[in-house]
């Protein structure tokens, strides 16, 4: 009785799977439309919001606080050490509906890989500030961390742009962009041989090693990255002191670009 | 990752800290450090509260451009909360002494306060039996003190009922000097001396007093004849063991692994009833932890740090630096807002690996080739020294090393400055020679890749050293390989002739040897290696380990958690990883699989 009772409903179903009715199609066909949606929706957010971060690095007493301070309020501040990131939205000068943030990361080098790893997969550019008062005495420092940056997997894989900007330059003895440039490039070409050269890491990663950076057999050049590559001079104090704007036309420029 | 204790000094000054993790505020008080403020920690938390509560909502309507575009003018509150926290400081010092009348003894009547000579005896009997003879001494001179006023008191207590204040004096100072009675005051009255005479008697041991005769049970002609010992049967099978082995091979280490794990279990089960109470309210803050408006409390934290603590602890990692990391993990997560869908298991673990990772990232990163290229161009020999205590692998990683270096085409010279061991220089001469038949000098352009430098054995470590550097100048060595003698940590001369050894030598890098297998030794070596540096180094900032070989790592399976004590310890970075025996076996730490490995369960 009870198995009489079941039979015909499995009758019923079985004819409707094997010639579905207007309904159960009806059903089918929204439920797709939903799941589509979705997905699309999200791939749109993803795209969109991925990618919208401009990350300021460097190395410790660079600049980067103060840079990130005059961007937003053109005020001058009393920065101290960075122990964690900041992160604002930034309307370019010329108030095009775009903006970006920004994000300020800590150049202290035991947390700056940390801070890096966090923010590199949402860069769409890079602002690495150079302090250009100390680099000769920096260049080794400023090299390597240049190369972590340059060699990070994700970052070789979006190829965000790059600006390195050259701060202070309102002190005399700053050294010039080009000079920057130059010196830069003969470091990093060293270091890709040594590092490439390091003992290969434990857990036989099995990708080779560290990437090759720029062209084999050729000396490097900025040129051979991935991504663009451009030098800027600026200075976030600016020429007047305290009171004055920050002499930074060029980044504002770029960011502008950027956006 | 060193968040744990709260308070740093640097020269004249101390900080105390205080971190409010929920808006990322942190709070420092400095001080000078000879002046001992107690109302410190309390100002930091008036501090705190109040600066928290009046700009509440800049922190958290407005975010980053509200900090920037804020002003906060506190100076005027942390005035008065300064002021506030002094006075409360200075009120507390003082306290009046109480009254005569106030105090609990002028209410006691005097009859119980009399000790009376009967009740005496049976104090002494008493605490003889339960202490050692140094009590009875004291008891002794007391009983008699006690006496002389409780002699005195009988008489007059049928007078008065309260005790006048001489006796009272009297009394306190009998009980003080009761209480700081020394053994040498025993003489003080003859009657102390009968009754002790009396209680002191000599104790007699079971076995003592009997004279060495007693004792004696060898048979005394058996001093240096040979006939009256009955030879024991020699029986081969049994002294050789199993016949069946083979001559020479030595067998592997049997072991079963199961005790050990049943142990653990058994003693986490006893911490296991302290999670389950709070049935219902840990529910509820389940749920609110999933809607992600809940602040981490220590409680929430703490039994999930506890368990973090033991896996570190059973992963090799030293009891105190788990502890420590633990305590740095909870001081940053407390008070944080924890977003939507995590909770706090996720949380804490999440924390605790970047604090993980930090640690295994170096301050600076050693490049050594980079460096080896800087020397060249000053046309001087880049000096690396080998220390560690005995058995580490020292001469093997050097040797792997120095293979390295010469496939990256610079010349080594090794220094033997191991002139205690046996066959130490041996040992070198063999490595240089197969180094040397592996790169032979034409495939380098005619240089010989790898020489010895030797003198022997028993020679001072540190001249031998300084002697193959100004060589390595001479002959235009790339790079000098100094190898030492194994030394425990603990052996003062040992330490300073090492320490003696890389102040006079002023080596490029010093690199400690460690063994991967190691567990809580690795703190004592390390700190004691690096204090041994420091008190023996005439200059202003002494050489200390700049950094360290972690050898054996074959050897363990995930248990890496030396790496961590290691790295921990001195805050240098691991720049080699020894992970064989073979000259290829050497490789560089890759900081994320090791916390993998470590967070794995």
């Amino acid at each position: 009785s009870m198995a009489g009772g079941l039979e015909p409903h499995l009758e019923a179903l079985r004819r409707e799977m094997a010639a579905p009715g207007p309904a159960v199609l009806s059903v089918l066909l929204a439920l797709l439309v939903v799941v589509f949606t979705f997905l699309i929706w999200r791939f749109v957010q993803g795209r969109r919001s991925s990618r919208k971060a401009v990350l300021l690095l460097g190395l410790c007493d660079a600049g980067k606080t103060l840079l990130f301070a005059r961007l937003l309020t053109g005020r001058y501040r009393d920065t101290q050490t960075s122990i964690t990131d900041s992160s604002a939205v930034y309307r370019a000068r010329n108030d095009k509906s775009a903006n970006v943030t920004l994000i300020d990361l800590p150049g202290h080098e035991s947390l700056r890989l940390q801070f890096l790893e966090r923010f590199k997969a949402a860069a769409r550019a890079i602002v690495f500030v150079v302090d250009s008062v100390a680099f000769q005495r920096e260049v080794k420092d400023v090299a390597e961390f240049l190369y972590q940056v340059l060699v990070d997997n994700t970052v070789l894989k979006n190829a965000p742009a790059l600006l390195i900007a050259c701060n202070k330059q309102d002190v005399t003895m700053a050294k010039s962009a080009k000079l920057i440039q130059q010196q830069l490039e003969k470091e990093l070409n060293t270091l890709r041989v040594t590092r490439s050269a390091a003992p290969t890491s434990l857990d036989g990663s099995a990708t080779g090693g560290p990437a090759q950076l720029g062209k084999k057999g050729k000396d490097f050049d900025f040129s051979q990255l991935p991504m663009k590559v451009e030098f800027v001079e600026c200075s976030a104090r600016g020429s007047k002191g305290e009171e004055g704007d920050a002499d930074f036309e060029g980044l504002e420029k770029w960011l502008a670009k950027i956006a | 990752e060193r968040g744990g204790n709260n308070s740093f000094t640097h020269e004249a000054l101390t900080l105390k800290y205080k971190l409010d993790n929920q808006f990322e505020l942190v709070f420092v008080v400095g001080f000078q450090k000879i002046l001992t403020l107690t109302y410190v920690d309390k100002l930091i938390d008036d501090v705190h509260k109040e600066f928290r509560d009046k700009y509440r909502n800049e922190f958290q309507q407005k975010g980053t451009l509200g900090l920037l575009n804020g002003t906060f003018d506190f100076k005027d509150d942390f005035m008065r909360l300064l002021r506030d926290a002094e006075e409360s400081s200075k009120v507390r010092a003082p306290t009046v002494m109480k009254t005569f009348e106030q105090s609990l003894k002028s209410q006691k009547t005097v009859k119980c306060m009399i000790e009376t000579r009967g009740e005496k005896p049976k104090e002494k009997v008493k605490n003889k039996k339960n202490k050692g003879s140094k009590k009875e001494g004291t008891e002794a001179v007391a009983a008699p003190g006690k006496a002389s006023a409780g002699d005195k008191q009988p008489s007059a207590a049928g007078e008065k009922e309260e005790l006048t204040k001489d006796e009272i004096l009297q009394k306190n100072r009998e009980e003080f000097f009761k209480r700081h009675m020394k053994a040498g005051e025993k003489s003080r009255s003859p009657k102390p001396e009968a009754q002790k005479e009396k209680g002191k008697k000599p104790r007699v041991w079971d076995l003592g007093n009997s004279n060495a005769k007693v004792l004696d049970y060898s048979n005394s002609a058996t001093n240096g004849s040979a006939e009256a010992c009955p030879m024991e049967e020699f029986d081969p099978d049994i002294a050789l063991g199993d016949r069946n082995r083979e001559p020479g091979r030595l067998y592997d280490l049997e072991y079963e692994s199961d005790d050990e794990a049943e142990e653990e279990k058994v003693i986490q089960n006893p911490s296991k009833p302290s999670t389950k109470k709070g049935g219902l309210g840990g529910m509820f803050g389940m749920l609110k932890g999933l809607v992600g408006s809940k602040s981490l409390t220590r409680e929430d934290m703490d039994p999930v740090l506890e368990k973090m603590k033991d896996h570190l602890i059973a992963k090799n990692v030293a009891a105190e630096i788990a502890l420590q990391l633990c305590e740095s993990v909870a001081k940053k997560l407390e008070g944080k807002v924890m977003g939507t869908f995590t909770t706090v298991t996720s949380t804490v673990k999440q924390a605790l690996q970047e604090a993980l990772v930090q640690i295994l990232q170096p301050q600076r990163r050693v490049d050594v080739l980079r460096d080896v290229m800087d020397a060249q161009r000053h046309r001087r020999p880049y000096v690396v020294t080998f220390c560690g205590v005995n058995g580490v692998g020292k001469s093997t990683n050097l040797a792997k090393i120095s293979f390295w270096l010469i496939e990256n085409g610079f010349s080594v010279l090794i220094a033997a400055c191991d002139t205690f061991r046996a066959g130490a220089v041996e040992q070198l001469r063999t490595h240089t020679r197969r180094l040397n038949a592996l790169h032979p000098p034409e495939s380098h352009g005619g240089r010989t890749m790898v020489q010895l430098y030797e003198k022997g054995y028993g020679k001072d470590a540190a001249g031998i050293a300084m002697e193959a550097i100004s060589y390595a100048r001479n002959q235009g060595f790339d790079v000098v390989l100094v190898d030492t003698a194994g030394r425990m940590q603990d052996n003062a001369p040992l330490m300073t002739a090492l320490a003696k050894l890389i102040a006079v030598n002023a080596p490029d890098l010093v690199l400690f040897v460690g063994e991967a297998l190691v567990g809580n030794e690795a703190v004592d070596q390390l700190v004691k290696f690096n204090k041994a540096l420091a008190d023996h180094s005439m200059a202003q900032t002494p050489r200390l380990i700049d950094g360290i070989v972690l050898t054996k790592f074959d050897t363990i399976d995930d248990k890496v958690g030396a790496a961590i004590s290691m790295t921990y310890i001195t805050s240098k970075p691991i720049v080699f990883v020894g992970t064989g025996q073979t000259y290829c076996d050497l490789r560089s730490l890759n900081a994320k699989a090791v916390v993998a490995a470590l967070m794995k369960a």
